[in-house]
């Protein structure tokens, strides 16, 4: 899941990218070889402006490869797809799935970046895996996609496709207990999920490595995200005296959770994934309700980081908008297609995609975000987990997430 | 807290959220008793209502959790609030009464219930296009008082929910049991026909049925707001099937039935999430419709639709 955080940073720099992708290669030579990166996100509708920021991420990275020319006698050219559609409103798996089939059918596309949501994915990876056509992701966690128990369903083609530069929520779970259990230090949590894929794998794994950290679990339930009324659950908790709350799901159930559990158990902590993360916490949840919670990011919160500081500024000067997370690992996702593409001029072999899926299967660079390389199933070797709090900060914007959150740090891995 | 505090906890849960399926049953009922039509539009006029409240309240200035008014101030805002909100829900019914409704009136079969559906969801969808499909912070500009009773916490705004609640069902059923237009609603519902034939307006107490129960619904969502403190186009839904189910249970078409099928709902609702768990709530409320159905068709008070000849 990924959900709509950092959506309003900007202002969508749509007519710059559009202005980019037009003028192709930059520094490209007449003689070169053009091969393609497509990139697939959901352009348009309720999604557009995060998947703006994640496609500039991405064309940054080809566009200084292209000019540093360090791609021998090769240009590479972006073919951003868009994956959203109008009946949808927001990103369209069945759209996924054709423009899979378009770069599937295309001998010039090496490999691809995307998609942002996992739901995209799971119509891209069966497609993309009978291609032997590797696609990186910087944005989409869902455990099933990468998971050895459905490679028959995603990975039909038998080789890996789906490789991530975000870690997953098999780890966002597991992270968050041990940040419960050794940096907040409650000794008992009541565990509730929203009754979503997404929700229930999440708190199944908090619950888990709960348990194994010692915090003594006193109730795992399930929500009706459509139902309004969560006061009773909300009544068991508060009598089980529990010290904590973790909830696994998305801003639907989130959003009356979030404000009856200040009314009904105000004192408590209180927590959730990355499907919390979200602008709604305080336009919709609201001040002072949502206060004090955490929510958790598959990948580290770099984009403050003062060595990163002259990139931001580049990024933010080339496409007029400030980067988020997501933006850094779209970067860092493009980077190693372009890693991995180098890796198949310098052995010699020919340049297709099946040759840079078997070089991105081995990539080991150094991204902005840290080391990337990549398990045998094609998870990020490193699995940092980035906790924030929701402070509110009267003079910013309610929307505007990165000055409503405050970043508490990388939650302990296990 | 102990166990008795705990119980009585979950009580007063159980009747508050109760209160608001007993206002949104009422109108199932009232037109079912008058037309045996299930009005399915009744889900989204319930949602508009609370959507009409959330602009009025706006139009007071008041704004997410920031602004809390006392004494007359408070009363004030609310009553009109109340007022307009309930007026223009009530209007709403009207609308669909006479534009989409009438025209069906003596067409046999289910396409007047199916025209309701279709209603329901046109409101459903240009509400959820007005508004991104984004929950909406509603104002809530009533103190955070409340009262600790044993173990029990009673927040004013629940106490002010069973009043205003309490005060619309008595009122509706006085209208119904006492008054000249009330009486002529039970002859209506009895024999539209004879009713017509001793000199009732059929189509007007049908409109004025219509309005009653919907601006019920308007009332119910805008207390459903206050309450919950969001708004979203989903909201008629899942109240919407539960105050039917309540209705259903009362025994439709009796106005007292509706009130303690909603209190019962609420009730189970709530004691069921404490003691079995709150995955369950929705089989065993919808298990309860069913074997209402089977056992008790009915319904615990017994429908008041009379014999027709």
């Amino acid at each position: 899941m990924i959900s709509r955080r950092h959506a309003l940073r900007g202002t969508a720099a749509t007519a710059a990218t559009a202005a980019l992708i037009t003028a192709g290669a930059p520094g490209a030579f007449a003689s070169d070889k053009v091969y393609r990166i497509g990139i697939t996100l959901p352009l348009t509708g309720a999604d557009a402006e995060a998947a703006h920021l994640i496609l500039n991420g991405a064309l940054l990275a080809i566009k200084l490869a292209n000019s540093s020319g360090e791609l021998k006698g090769v240009t590479l050219e972006p073919m951003v797809l868009n994956n959203a559609t109008a009946t949808a409103g927001q990103y369209d798996p069945a759209q996924a799935a054709t423009n899979a089939r378009k770069l599937a059918g295309d001998k010039s596309v090496l490999a691809n970046v995307g998609p942002e949501m996992s739901g995209s994915g799971k119509a891209m990876a069966p497609i993309l895996s009978m291609a032997d056509l590797a696609t990186i992701t910087p944005s989409s966690t869902a455990p099933a996609l990468t998971d050895p128990q459905f490679a028959g369903e995603f990975v039909p083609g038998g080789k890996p496709i789906y490789f991530r530069t975000v870690t997953t929520d098999a780890y966002q779970g597991p992270n968050m207990a041990n940040f419960y259990a050794e940096t907040l230090k409650v000794p008992s949590v009541y565990v509730l999920d929203d009754s979503g894929a997404y929700g229930v794998g999440l708190a199944d794994a908090f619950a888990a490595q709960a348990k194994v950290k010692g915090i003594k679990v006193l109730g795992r339930d399930r929500l009706d995200p459509k139902a309004a009324d969560y006061s009773a659950v909300l009544t068991k908790i508060k009598a089980t005296n529990a010290a904590s709350l973790y909830y696994g799901g998305t801003m639907q159930a989130a959003v009356k959770l979030v404000k009856q559990s200040y009314q009904i158990v105000p004192g408590i902590k209180k927590g959730g994934g990355d499907g919390i993360l979200s602008p709604e916490m305080m336009t919709a949840a609201g001040f002072p309700a949502a206060e004090g919670w955490y929510a958790t990011n598959a990948s580290p919160h770099v984009v403050d980081d003062p060595k990163l500081a002259s990139w931001v500024a580049l990024y933010a000067k080339t496409y007029g908008v400030q980067p988020d997370d997501y933006a850094i690992t779209s970067y860092d996702a493009a980077l190693v297609a372009i890693a991995a593409i180098k890796a198949v001029i310098r052995s010699g072999k020919p340049l297709t995609a099946a040759n840079v899926r078997n070089a991105v299967q081995t990539v080991k660079i150094n991204g902005l975000q840290g080391p990337i390389s990549f398990d045998k199933y094609g998870d990020l070797s490193t699995r940092v987990v980035a906790v924030f709090q929701f402070k509110q900060d009267k003079s910013a914007p309610l929307a505007d997430m990165d000055k409503q959150t405050v970043y508490i740090g990388v939650a302990p891995q296990s | 807290m102990t166990g008795s505090a705990i119980f009585l906890q979950q009580i007063v849960n159980g009747v508050s959220l109760g209160a608001v399926y007993a206002l949104l049953a009422l109108g199932f009922t009232l037109v079912y008793g008058i037309l045996e039509l299930i009005n399915f539009a009744h889900f989204s006029v319930f949602m508009v209502g609370a959507f009409v409240a959330l602009v009025v309240l706006q139009a007071f200035g008041l704004q997410g959790q920031s602004v809390v008014l006392h004494g007359a101030p408070l009363v004030l805002v609310l009553l009109v609030a109340l007022v307009v909100t309930m007026v223009a829900s009530g209007a709403l019914g009207v609308m669909i009464e006479r534009y989409t409704l009438r025209p069906m009136r003596n067409v046999k079969g289910p396409m007047a219930m199916i025209t309701t559906i279709g209603v329901s969801y046109i409101l459903f969808n240009l509400v959820l296009l007005a508004t991104n499909a984004q929950a909406i912070n509603f104002p809530d500009p009533m103190p955070a008082a409340s009262y600790h009773v044993g173990g029990v916490v009673i927040r004013l705004k629940e106490i002010l929910i069973w009043i205003v609640s309490a005060a619309l069902m008595v009122g509706l059923n006085l209208f119904v049991k006492r008054t000249r237009l009330g009486k002529a609603m039970r002859a209506v519902a009895q024999d539209a026909e004879a009713a017509r034939m001793m000199g009732v307006d059929v189509d007007h107490v049908v409109m004025i049925a219509f309005f009653a129960g919907s601006a019920l619904a308007g009332a119910a969502g805008m207390i459903f707001g206050l309450y919950y403190n969001f708004a979203q186009y989903s909201i008629g839904y899942t109240a919407g099937l539960r105050a039917f189910t309540a209705a259903v249970l009362g025994g439709i078409g009796n106005v007292p039935g509706a009130m303690l099928g909603g209190i019962v709902i609420g009730l189970i609702e709530t004691l069921g999430s404490q003691y079995i768990a709150a995955r369950w709530a929705d089989v065993i409320i919808f298990s309860i419709l069913i074997g209402t159905l089977v056992f008790r068709p009915a319904g615990l008070l017994g429908m008041l639709a009379p014999n027709r000849s």
